[in-house]
């Protein structure tokens, strides 16, 4: 067997050589310095409603909407929702929104519509938008499309660490080829031509968060929790990196014990320090806190 | 390890039946095939199980298409020798519907290599061992993985669940033990259920982060086990390779990958304040981590070992 170096390893992330970033995804020790790709900061409203959760995947529909709103005006600093969705398009845009199917914890039809709704506000026309998830490479609005709207809820993963903003655009491509290292190269799907430079806002679902599951890829509703939350931000990376310590500090809270997750969700530093998708760190994240403050994890 | 501490092992028979299956199943059928002439499959999920009805033909995904079923997490079975989930749902009028998924991993090894992955507890009394958590109940028996999940959870769907996978219990092969490797471990110390069997670098990765290059040359012909060991939160990886002179490379992959500053010390001190010790012994390789002292960790490498030097084919 020819002899390996390790590129990133364990004992790295200890040192802080190159992967700081990548080490604290793993809940590993917290390095002596570190590296982050982005030269600016990103904005990421975290906006909570305690009343919008009515149960599992049944959600009051105006809360949404309001959410959404006010959510928007705050991350685009514009005076009202339809300012902030002419700020993100133009009428001849065509808008692929892509959502999210997994049928136990589904993006919700209410905040697709919401979406829906800002986009068609901003001038765009009916047969330029659609909402897809798994069928995006046939869809001929995704395959022309010349923005994109990206949401999701956030849940914990047996192969990535999470399902995040960032893997949701593996759909665009064959799924397998991004697996390895537990999905380590997933923000690649982002240079994709069907996706690069597309992705006007990103909207983490954190309604009801999956923070652990049962098996390689079971669901049970006993490991979700009414968090009532979006997050939002053109950034897709800082806004991962938002939820997925939402979802640690929930584990902490329910486990005991500082148990990171399996695997560890190192694609979402990695979007940073290697491919320089957006910001992972907070000392890089400006977070603006809104609505509903008990409880927030963060 | 130095060269004097080691000793011949008698040769334990390796299985590369992942390898197998990836070949030979590559021309099953295709995504939700429907198998109604598959007898076999139907004699284990049938039509009727006491009140539940079966709704359809199971339901049936190959390594191809697992992924139109489970998504990305399908990775997790074709990590394993994994040939085909057969899924079928069952009703009956007084209680939520059942969903049965009858994974057939291959071989009883990797049966309960899938059913060790994400184990917390275990219960016995159905098949080799279940856990039952939620409104889902899996258990390993032979080579097949079963989970039953309830649609809802109520005050007798954990009761339900329970019957109808005895009663799939009842219709698979006898229960087989699990992985010779398994056997191995040193028991003083060991966490219960923290056992987990695989075979590759990316399995490893997801229950220990090692590295993100396969430094120990873990492959589908490589049998592993990890396990938990107090005091602290050690762990204990031990890797049989196909051969003598494959777990030496790996054990000199791992030096030069992990601890380049070594030399030739089997033990260290790692950058958290914890202790690593390693070694290689014939056609395995192990490897102590996280350990409180460097006497813990020689203490279960040398029990490790003490271990290895008893077995027997």
């Amino acid at each position: 067997m020819a002899e390996k170096t390790t590129g990133l390893s364990r004992r790295n992330f200890m040192k802080g050589v190159g992967g700081a970033l990548l080490g604290m995804a793993a809940g590993l020790p917290k390095p002596a310095f570190g590296r982050v790709a982005q030269a600016g900061n990103s904005r990421v409203v975290l906006i909570r409603n305690e009343e919008v959760v009515l149960g599992l995947n049944d959600y009051d529909a105006d809360l949404i909407q309001q959410m959404l709103d006010e959510a928007l005006v705050a991350l685009f600093g514009l005076e009202t929702p339809s300012d902030c969705w002419s700020q993100m398009l133009r009428p001849d845009d065509v808008v692929g929104i892509k959502t999210n199917v997994w049928r136990y914890l589904p993006t919700p039809p209410e905040l697709e519509q919401a979406i829906r709704r800002g986009v068609l506000g901003a001038g765009v026309s009916e047969e330029k938008v659609a909402i897809s998830d798994r069928g995006v490479q046939r869809s001929e609005v995704f395959q022309t499309s010349t923005a994109l709207i990206n949401t999701r809820p956030m849940r914990t993963h047996a192969w990535s660490g999470v399902g995040s903003l960032i893997k949701n655009y593996i759909m665009f491509d064959y799924p397998p080829d991004y697996h390895d290292d537990a999905c380590a190269s997933l923000a690649k799907l982002w240079e994709l031509p069907v996706t690069k430079g597309k992705t006007r806002l990103n909207v983490l679902v954190m309604l009801n968060p999956q923070f652990h599951n049962i098996g390689p890829h079971h669901f049970d509703p006993s490991y979700t929790w009414p968090y009532g939350g979006l997050i939002v931000s053109t950034d897709p990376v800082a806004a991962d990196a938002i939820g997925l310590r939402i979802i640690q500090q929930k584990r902490r809270l329910v486990f005991g014990e500082d148990r990171p997750l399996q695997p560890t969700a190192h694609h979402i530093a990695l979007a940073d320090s290697e491919y320089g998708l957006g910001n992972a760190a907070m000392d890089r994240i400006e977070l603006v806190r809104l609505g509903w403050q008990d409880e927030s994890l963060i | 390890m130095p060269e004097s501490r080691e000793t011949s092992l008698p040769l334990i028979r390796s299985v590369p039946a992942l390898a197998l299956l990836v070949l030979t199943s590559t021309g099953l059928p295709g995504c939700g095939d429907r198998e109604p002439d598959d007898t076999r499959v139907v004699d284990l999920l049938p039509e009727q199980i006491g009140a539940w009805t079966r709704e359809e033909s199971p339901a049936s995904y190959d390594r191809e298409t697992i992924f139109g079923y489970i998504d990305g997490a399908g990775e997790v079975y074709r990590s394993y020798a994994f040939a085909r989930v057969n899924v079928a749902v069952y009703t009956n009028p007084a209680a939520p519907d059942m969903t049965v998924e009858l994974f057939d991993m291959g071989n009883p090894a990797d049966a309960y290599g899938v059913f060790s992955y994400a184990r917390e507890r275990e219960q016995s009394g159905i098949g080799g061992g279940y856990e039952q958590r939620g409104r889902v109940l899996c258990f390993w028996q032979d080579r097949y993985y079963v989970c039953v999940a309830s649609e809802e959870r109520d005050a007798d769907s954990d009761r339900a669940t329970q019957d109808v996978a005895r009663a799939i219990s009842e219709r698979l092969p006898p229960v087989s033990e699990p992985p010779d490797l398994v056997s191995m471990l040193p028991s003083d110390g060991l966490v219960p259920f923290s056992q987990r069997f695989f075979h590759l670098h990316q399995s490893l990765n997801y229950h220990y982060y090692l590295a993100r290059e396969n430094i120990l040359g873990l492959t589908e012909e490589t049998d592993a086990v990890l396990a938990r060991y107090a005091p602290g939160s050690t762990y204990l990886l031990l890797v049989r390779y196909a051969n003598g002179t494959e777990a030496a490379a790996a054990a000199s992959s791992f030096r030069q990958g992990y601890l380049p500053e070594a030399g030739e010390s089997q033990t260290v001190e790692t950058e958290n304040g914890a202790f690593l010790s390693y070694g290689h012994r014939d056609r395995f390789v192990i490897v102590v981590l996280d350990a409180v002292s460097e006497d813990a960790a020689n203490d279960l490498f040398q029990a490790t070992l003490n271990r290895l030097t008893g077995s027997s084919d």
